[in-house]
C-alpha cells in the first residue's frame, strides 16, 4: 500500500483533454485574476469558477470535498491567526488581553483564506485533469529542456516509490526492535537513522540501476535527434479555450483599470 | 558446425574484473576466459550460482560493462557483427536489449504507452513510426489493452512484460535477461517464460536468460549454459546438461526436481533412469514397473497402501500456541480488505508454509503478528499476549520478521554491526552480543566478511546478514517473506537448513513463499490464503490433494508429488512429498512386488556395515 501522490482522476471529457500548455495558461489566468483585485469577491469567483470547472470535468463530488476537508484546517488557521495578529485599524470586535480582534484584521484573514482557497482550487483543478506525463510535455513544448523534463518525470514518477521504499525500511527496522515512537523529537530523529541510511543506500543501488536502464534505452544516443511520440498539437477545442481566455484577460484588465 | 549467418552473439576469451571494492583492495576477477556462440533465434539459458558472474556476462552484451562499470575488460564480444568495446551503449540498444531485474528501476514514465516510446523517441524514430512499433511491442507481450494505464498500479509480471516491451520496440534481435522474474509470482513467472518462448520461437529473436527458475527453464529452453568458475562450465540441451546432476550440485547449481530424482533414483537403485519432465518420468517408471512386475495388476484405489512416512516436522497436535488470530478483519485506509474474518492458530515449534497468489493476504497477516499492523477487528495473541497495546519493539523480543529484500535491513557500517544492532537495542551485555554475533555468523560461514559493510556484499549473502541478525535475536517466532528469491541452489539449501535447525530447537517458524517444493520439503502444515480468507489449512500432503484451492490460488504442485499422485495407481504409496520419500516409497514397491534390483543387496550390506 504505497502512498499516493498524485491527485489524477482518470475521466475522458473535453476539459481533459485540453492540450496541457491551455490548462497552464488557464492557471496563470487564474492566479492573476486571484491577486488582481484584493477583494473577498474576486476570491470568491475564482473559487466558482474552478468549481464549476471541476463540475464539467466530471470529478466526483466525493474527491473534490475531501480536498477541502484536507484545505479547511489550514484556511481556519490561517483566518485566525490572521485576524488575532494582523491588528489594523477600525472598530474591536473582541479583547482578548492583549490580543484584539479588528474589523481590518478579521477582513485582511478573510481574504487571506479566500485567496488560499482559490489557490488551493486552481492547482487542484490543474492537477487532477492533468496527468505527470502531459504536465512533462507541456513544460517540454514550452522549451523547458528536456533533460529537466526527464528530470521533472522521473521525479514525479519516484516519488511514490520512494515513499513506499521509506515505509518499508522503517516496517524492517522497527520489525528489528527499533522503537520510532514515544521519544523526544532529538531521540525520535536519532532512531530514524538506521532507517534514513538503509533507505539511501537502496536509493543509491535503485540509481544506478535506473541510469543503466535509460543508457540501455538509447538515452543520449550518439547522432540521433529525439522524436516525440505526441508531438503537441493545438486543436479547435485549444483554440477556441485560448481565446475564451485572452478574452477573458483583456476584460479583466480593463475592468481593473477603470 | 558452422552456421550460414553470422551468429547473434559472438563472444571470444573475455576476461573481465571489476574494480575494487574498496580502495587499495585487488580488482574483482570475475570473468576468467568465457567463449561463447549463439545463433539467431535460440532460447538460451544462463545458469550459475550468485555471485558467478551471470549478471556481468548480461551487461557485456550491451556493453555497460565495460563502458559503464569502468574494470579491466579483455578479449571481444560482438552482437549482430558490433564489437561491444568499439560502440557506445546507447548505439549497442538496437542490437541488444537489456531487460533487469527488478521492473521499478527500469520504468521511467506515468504510462505504459510512454515507457514503450521512451526509447524509440531517444532514437530520433519518427512519430508515426513510434505509434506503430508501440502497438506492436505491447501487442507481442500481451498487453495492448494497458496502454494507457500507469505502469505504477500494474502487477510485477506485467511491469516486467512493458519493460521487455520496451526493448522489443527498439527491434533488437537479441534480447538479454538478467533474472527478470526473481520477484515476480508464479503467474508473473510463468506470463514472462511463455512470452519468452514465443518471442524466440515466432519471431526469431535470440533469447539469453539468466535465472534460478531451473523447472522452466527445463521446459521453455532451447540450450543452458552454466556458468562456472568465470567460464561457460557447460553448454547443452536441458536434458544434456541436467542429466549430469552430481556435478551441477558440486558446482551448487541446481537441477529441476525430476533430474534430481532421476539420479537418486539411479544412485539408492542401481537401475539407470533418465528423465527430467513429468512424462517421461511416468512413462519410464510405469514401464518399469509393469516390466517388473508383470503379474501385478493395477491397484484399485481402497487397495493402495497408505503413506506411513512422517511429515517433517509434524505438530498438527498443536501443541502450546504461540499465535492466535481470533476472527481478525482488517481494511487498509484507501479501502482495500486484506483480512476478513481469519482465525488462525499455531503452536509452539510449528513450521508453517503460507501460501497464495500475490494480494491474497499472506503479508498482511504476518505483520499483523509483529505488530505493524493491528487488527480493526477482532484480535492477535502472542504467546498469551494481545497485540493491540503492544510497540512493535516490544514484539520484536517475540517475533523476528525477515523481509524479502534484505536492503531494507542493511544500514550497518560493518555485517559485525549489523548482526549486533537488535541485541544492542536491548542493551544486552556486551559479552553476550559478542557470543551471540558469533553464534549467528557461524552457520553462514560469514565471520571472514565480518569488518566489510554488509551493503558491499552480493546478494546471497546480504540475505544471510539479515537472517543472522534476526536469529541472533532469538526470537520464539520467525516470520521469513520469500527468503529464497533469486537465490541458487546451494545458497537456498544452506539458508533453510539453518531455519530447519532453528526450528528444531522448538521455535516457530512461518515461511511466506511461492516455491511449492520448499514448503513441501520444509513445512509440516500449509495455510492457503485467497482474498483475506484461510482457504486451506492442513498437512502440505492435502493441500496437494485438494486441485480446487490449488486452482483457486495458482499454485503449483512439484513435479515429485505429480508424479507420485500419477503412480498411486500402480501401487506407489501416496503423499511423497520429497525425492528422499519417493525413492524410499519406489523401494519399498520394488520389495513389495519381489522385484531385487541391480546392487541392491551390496547397498544394503554397506549401509548396515555403515551403521
Amino acid at each position: 500500500m504505497g502512498a499516493r501522490f498524485d491527485v489524477y482522476v482518470r475521466r475522458h471529457t473535453w476539459l481533459y483533454a485540453l492540450d496541457p500548455r491551455v490548462k497552464l495558461a488557464l492557471v496563470a489566468e487564474a492566479i492573476l485574476f486571484t491577486f488582481l483585485w484584493p477583494t473577498l469577491w474576486a476570491a470568491g469567483a475564482v473559487s466558482l469558477a474552478c468549481l464549476g470547472l471541476l463540475w464539467l470535468a466530471q470529478m466526483p463530488w466525493g474527491r473534490i470535498a475531501r480536498f477541502l476537508r484536507g484545505i479547511a484546517a489550514l484556511l481556519i488557521m490561517v483566518l485566525v491567526l490572521t485576524a488575532l495578529f494582523a491588528d489594523g485599524p477600525g472598530v474591536v470586535w473582541l479583547q482578548l488581553g492583549f490580543l484584539r480582534v479588528t474589523a481590518a484584521a478579521l477582513m485582511q484573514g478573510a481574504l487571506l483564506a479566500a485567496r488560499l482557497l482559490a489557490l488551493g482550487l486552481i492547482f487542484f483543478f490543474w492537477l487532477s485533469t492533468t496527468d505527470q506525463a502531459s504536465m512533462v510535455r507541456g513544460f517540454v513544448a514550452l522549451k523547458m529542456p528536456y533533460t529537466w523534463g526527464l528530470t521533472l518525470a522521473l521525479a514525479l514518477r519516484y516519488l511514490p516509490i520512494l515513499a513506499g521504499l521509506f515505509e518499508q525500511v522503517s516496517e524492517a527496522q522497527q520489525a528489528r526492535g527499533l522503537d520510532l515512537s514515544q521519544r523526544r523529537f532529538g531521540e525520535r530523529l536519532a532512531a530514524y537513522r538506521p532507517v534514513l541510511i538503509a533507505m539511501v543506500i537502496s536509493a543509491l543501488r535503485n540509481g544506478e540501476w535506473l541510469g543503466w536502464a535509460l543508457e540501455a534505452r538509447a538515452l543520449g544516443a550518439m547522432g540521433a535527434r529525439r522524436s516525440v511520440f505526441r508531438p503537441l498539437r493545438l486543436r479547435g477545442t485549444d483554440l477556441l479555450a485560448l481565446a475564451a481566455l485572452g478574452s477573458a484577460l483583456l476584460v479583466g484588465l480593463a475592468l481593473r483599470m477603470l | 558446425m558452422t552456421s550460414p549467418i553470422p551468429p547473434a552473439i559472438q563472444i571470444n576469451d573475455l576476461h573481465y574484473a571489476y574494480p575494487p571494492r574498496i580502495q587499495g583492495e585487488a580488482p574483482v576477477e570475475i570473468l576468467r576466459g568465457v567463449n561463447l556462440q549463439v545463433d539467431r533465434g535460440e532460447f538460451v539459458a544462463l545458469l550459475g550460482r550468485v555471485g558467478a558472474g551471470k549478471t556481468t556476462l548480461c551487461m557485456t552484451l550491451n556493453g555497460l560493462v565495460p563502458h559503464a562499470t569502468g574494470g579491466i575488460f579483455r578479449g571481444d564480444v560482438t552482437v549482430l557483427g558490433r564489437n561491444t568495446k568499439r560502440h557506445a551503449i546507447a548505439d549497442l540498444a538496437q542490437a541488444a536489449g537489456l531487460v533487469f531485474q527488478d521492473p521499478e528501476t527500469q520504468l521511467t514514465q506515468m504510462r505504459v504507452e510512454d515507457e514503450v516510446a521512451f526509447g524509440l523517441e531517444n532514437l530520433g524514430v519518427p512519430s508515426e513510426e513510434i505509434e506503430e512499433r508501440v502497438m506492436w511491442a505491447l501487442d507481442a507481450v500481451g498487453l495492448a489493452a494497458y496502454r494507457d494505464r500507469s505502469p505504477l498500479l500494474l502487477s510485477g509480471g506485467e511491469k516486467q512484460r512493458v519493460a521487455i516491451a520496451a526493448m522489443l520496440a527498439m527491434r533488437p534481435q537479441v534480447l538479454v535477461l538478467d533474472e527478470p522474474t526473481a520477484n515476480l509470482d508464479p503467474a508473473g513467472k510463468g506470463s514472462v517464460f511463455n512470452l519468452l518462448a514465443r518471442l524466440a520461437h515466432e519471431r526469431q529473436i535470440t533469447i539469453l536468460l539468466a535465472t534460478q527458475e531451473i523447472e522452466r527453464v527445463a521446459r521453455y529452453a532451447g540450450r543452458v549454459l552454466i556458468l562456472h568458475d568465470g567460464r561457460i562450465g557447460m553448454d547443452g540441451a536441458p536434458a544434456e546438461i541436467f542429466s549430469q546432476a552430481p556435478r551441477l550440485r558440486e558446482w551448487g547449481v541446481g537441477v529441476p526436481q525430476l533430474a534430481e530424482l532421476s539420479d537418486d533414483l539411479s544412485r539408492q537403485t542401481g537401475r539407470s533412469y533418465h528423465f527430467i519432465r513429468l512424462g517421461q518420468a511416468f512413462a519410464q517408471l510405469r514401464a518399469e514397473r509393469s516390466a517388473g512386475f508383470a503379474n501385478s495388476r493395477q491397484v484399485a484405489p481402497d487397495e493402495l497402501p497408505t503413506s506411513n512416512l512422517q511429515p517433517p516436522t509434524s505438530n498438527l497436535q498443536r501443541p502450546t500456541s504461540n499465535l492466535q488470530l481470533d476472527n481478525v478483519s482488517f481494511t487498509y485506509p484507501d479501502g482495500t480488505p486484506a483480512l476478513r474474518d481469519v482465525s488462525l492458530t499455531i503452536g509452539a515449534g510449528e513450521f508453517v508454509a503460507l501460501l497464495g497468489p500475490n494480494g491474497s493476504g499472506k503479508t498482511t497477516l504476518a505483520k499483523h503478528l509483529n505488530g505493524l499492523l493491528k487488527p480493526a477487528r477482532g484480535r492477535v495473541l502472542v504467546a498469551g499476549r494481545d497485540t493491540r497495546p503492544l510497540r512493535v519493539a516490544e514484539l520484536a523480543r517475540l517475533v523476528g520478521y525477515v523481509f524479502q529484500n534484505p536492503d531494507h535491513q542493511i544500514f550497518a557500517a560493518t555485517v559485525e554491526d549489523e548482526v549486533a544492532f537488535g541485541l544492542r537495542l536491548r542493551e544486552l551485555p556486551p559479552a553476550e552480543v559478542r557470543q551471540r554475533v558469533e553464534a549467528a555468523l557461524a552457520p553462514f560461514e560469514l565471520a571472514p566478511w565480518r569488518d566489510l559493510p554488509p551493503a558491499l556484499l552480493g546478494w546471497g549473502q546480504r540475505r544471510q546478514v539479515a537472517l543472522a541478525a534476526v536469529l541472533a535475536t532469538q526470537p520464539q517466532v520467525l516470520i521469513l517473506d520469500e527468503p529464497t528469491g533469486g537465490l541458487d541452489s546451494r545458497s537456498r539449501e544452506d539458508l533453510m537448513a539453518v531455519v530447519a535447525a532453528y526450528n528444531r530447537t522448538g521455535r516457530t517458524v512461518l515461511l511466506i513463499t511461492h516455491d511449492m517444493r520448499l514448503a513441501a520439503e520444509h513445512a509440516g502444515r500449509a495455510v492457503v490464503m485467497l482474498d483475506g480468507r484461510i482457504a486451506f489449512d492442513g498437512r502440505p500432503a492435502a493441500l496437494f490433494e485438494r486441485r480446487d484451492v490449488l486452482a483457486q490460488a495458482k499454485l503449483a504442485v512439484p513435479p515429485v508429488v505429480r508424479l507420485s499422485q500419477r503412480l498411486a495407481p500402480y501401487g506407489l504409496t501416496p503423499g511423497m512429498l520429497t525425492c528422499a520419500d519417493f525413492v524410499t516409497a519406489w523401494q519399498a514397491l520394488l520389495r513389495r512386488t519381489g522385484a531385487t534390483t541391480p546392487g541392491t543387496e551390496s547397498r544394503q550390506a554397506e549401509d548396515a556395515d555403515g551403521r
